[in-house]
């Protein structure tokens, strides 16, 4: 499908001649605000009407869309669904063609991105009836031609859109904006340094009371992915012809994923050819894991020297890391001993929490809040 | 009648895929994106063009057909501009807050975090100054 769209900041009450696209008429249809990470394995969707605090959607959702084959017998499928999304999808891997709209963080399946997004506008408002206007993360320098796939693929779907870096939206989600004014709370907008560990891309990203600047960010296309196809290739050379599958070893790679020195031994029960084994993967994940850590660590060091010389003292005590990766046991205080190892002074390396998974759609509902009229980006079909 | 829906009346699904990069095209040249413009024509355009083309009963058609919806996008382009040119000051002028025009904010400077904690700065102005530095790398 070609699509037209058009990066371009709307006048305040946009005049209908500038765009061809069935809007819904503002007069007729409420207007609901979405944030949304838009991750290569898990998206997080929060929606919300603007004027107000209320989150009225808060869901993480596989990205993963699943086309039904042909010839599947009536009722396996509910409802007889053509397409199917997320857990769904994934519990009907037998039934479906499995596509992952994203790769290494940017569209890779503009047809399955799209179906994606609708499915995520149904998700957001089930009447269908609602303007939407939507907040969407993108990695950290992320190009020209991945912000217009993007674009793309929602026109028809959002009425405006809005590209922001998720490691800043991560900073404005995890800002506990009740407590901003109170002296003693170190606001991770002023002066904070965010890693955010996806599927597709580690970002990082200075965040000090400015809108970050390119020089700011760093995008690393070595994440979670990357560590599952290590993991593969580790694991097929110690037990050859092992038949897992990549789900399962995802799966084992979330319950035991761990960096520094090794910790065999790692028993990890596995169904292979329906048979139970037990295999020792101490090394495998260790190894696997610890590489992201290689990598990630020298742009943690590029950034940190970019820091003014008045600011990096604080720095150094508010370093956040989010996203995935930060499920790994460790990556914490791996990574703040290495820096204090290194001579940085009384470094701090700290987890966001529990709500790792939605801190950049939190920040990207709290944007779509803040925007004015004029900053949205309209989407011509 | 929206020009969606006049151009469905009139233009079969392929030529209406041409408008609609036609449109693209004339928007960008007139916001001074002349490149974006010509990369455009020059691949997408193109090829949606073809695909037209061959789904047309004859040559003559499809050049008839091309050379209409090039003069009425560009026709129309030029008169939204026009519009818009007018309309903006307007609405600036009774809405000051919503009509602020950031095209013609300065730079965002690089500052340090000590003065940004005493600005109290809020996320609009993030969104400015990201939206200033994308406009900057396009230019």
């Amino acid at each position: 499908m070609t699509t037209a769209t058009l990066e371009k900041q709307s006048p305040a009450a946009g005049p209908s001649s500038l765009s061809s696209a069935p809007r819904p008429s503002p007069a007729k249809s409420p207007l609901l605000l979405i944030g949304l990470d838009l991750g290569t394995n898990k998206s997080c969707l929060m929606a919300g009407p603007p004027g107000s605090t209320d989150i009225t959607v808060s869901k993480v959702v596989p990205s993963v869309v699943g086309y039904v084959k042909d010839g599947i017998v009536d009722g396996i499928i509910t409802g007889n669904a053509r397409i199917l999304f997320g857990e769904e999808a994934l519990s009907q891997m037998l039934h479906v063609e499995l596509a992952t709209p994203l790769a290494e963080g940017v569209i890779a399946h503009p047809e399955a991105a799209r179906d994606f997004l609708l499915h995520i506008r149904q998700l957001a408002d089930p009447t269908g009836h609602a303007e939407i206007r939507a907040v969407v993360g993108v990695p950290a320098n992320a190009g020209e031609g991945a912000r217009e796939a993007i674009r793309r693929s929602a026109v028809g779907i959002f009425s405006r859109i809005l590209l922001i870096p998720e490691p800043f939206l991560a900073a404005l989600g995890y800002r506990d904006d009740s407590r901003v004014r109170q002296p003693d709370y170190v606001d991770p907008v002023v002066n904070s340094l965010f890693i955010d560990i996806g599927g597709g891309t580690s970002d990082l990203c200075l965040v000090q009371g400015y809108f970050p600047t390119r020089d700011d960010q760093i995008s690393i296309p070595f994440a979670g992915d990357s560590v599952d196809e290590l993991l593969i290739g580790e694991l097929n050379r110690t037990y050859p012809n092992n038949g897992m599958s990549r789900i399962t070893l995802r799966e084992i790679k979330e319950a035991h994923a761990y960096v520094g020195p090794s910790r065999k031994p790692l028993d990890v029960k596995v169904v292979i050819g329906g048979k139970g084994r037990t295999l020792e993967l101490g090394d495998v994940i260790g190894n696997a894991c610890n590489t992201l850590i290689d990598k990630i660590y020298p742009a943690l060091t590029t950034l940190i020297a970019s820091a003014s010389s008045d600011s990096v003292v604080t720095l150094l005590q508010n370093i956040i890391i989010t996203g995935g990766g930060s499920q790994i046991r460790g990556i914490d205080t791996v990574l703040q001993k290495r820096l204090a190892d290194d001579g940085y002074e009384n470094p701090k390396v700290r987890l966001a929490g529990r709500d790792y998974q939605r801190y950049v759609a939190i920040g990207a509902l709290k944007a779509a809040r803040a925007a004015r009229e004029n900053q949205w980006q309209v989407l011509l079909g | 009648m929206s020009a969606l829906a006049e151009a469905l009346h009139r233009f079969d699904p392929p030529w209406i895929e041409v408008g609609k990069i036609y449109r693209r095209i004339c928007f960008l040249r007139s916001e001074g994106l002349r490149d974006e413009a010509q990369r455009i024509e020059d691949g997408e355009f193109a090829e949606a063009a073809a695909r037209a083309r061959d789904a047309t009963a004859s040559g003559e058609e499809a050049d008839s057909l091309l050379r209409s919806l090039k003069a009425e996008e560009g026709e129309r382009v030029a008169e939204a501009v026009a519009f818009a040119e007018v309309l903006v000051p307007m609405l600036a002028a009774k809405l000051p807050h919503a009509a602020a025009a950031p095209s013609h904010a300065p730079a965002p400077e690089r500052r340090k975090p000590k003065a940004a904690a005493r600005d109290a700065r809020g996320i609009a102005d993030f969104i400015d100054d990201m939206l200033e530095q994308d406009r900057s790398a396009q230019r």
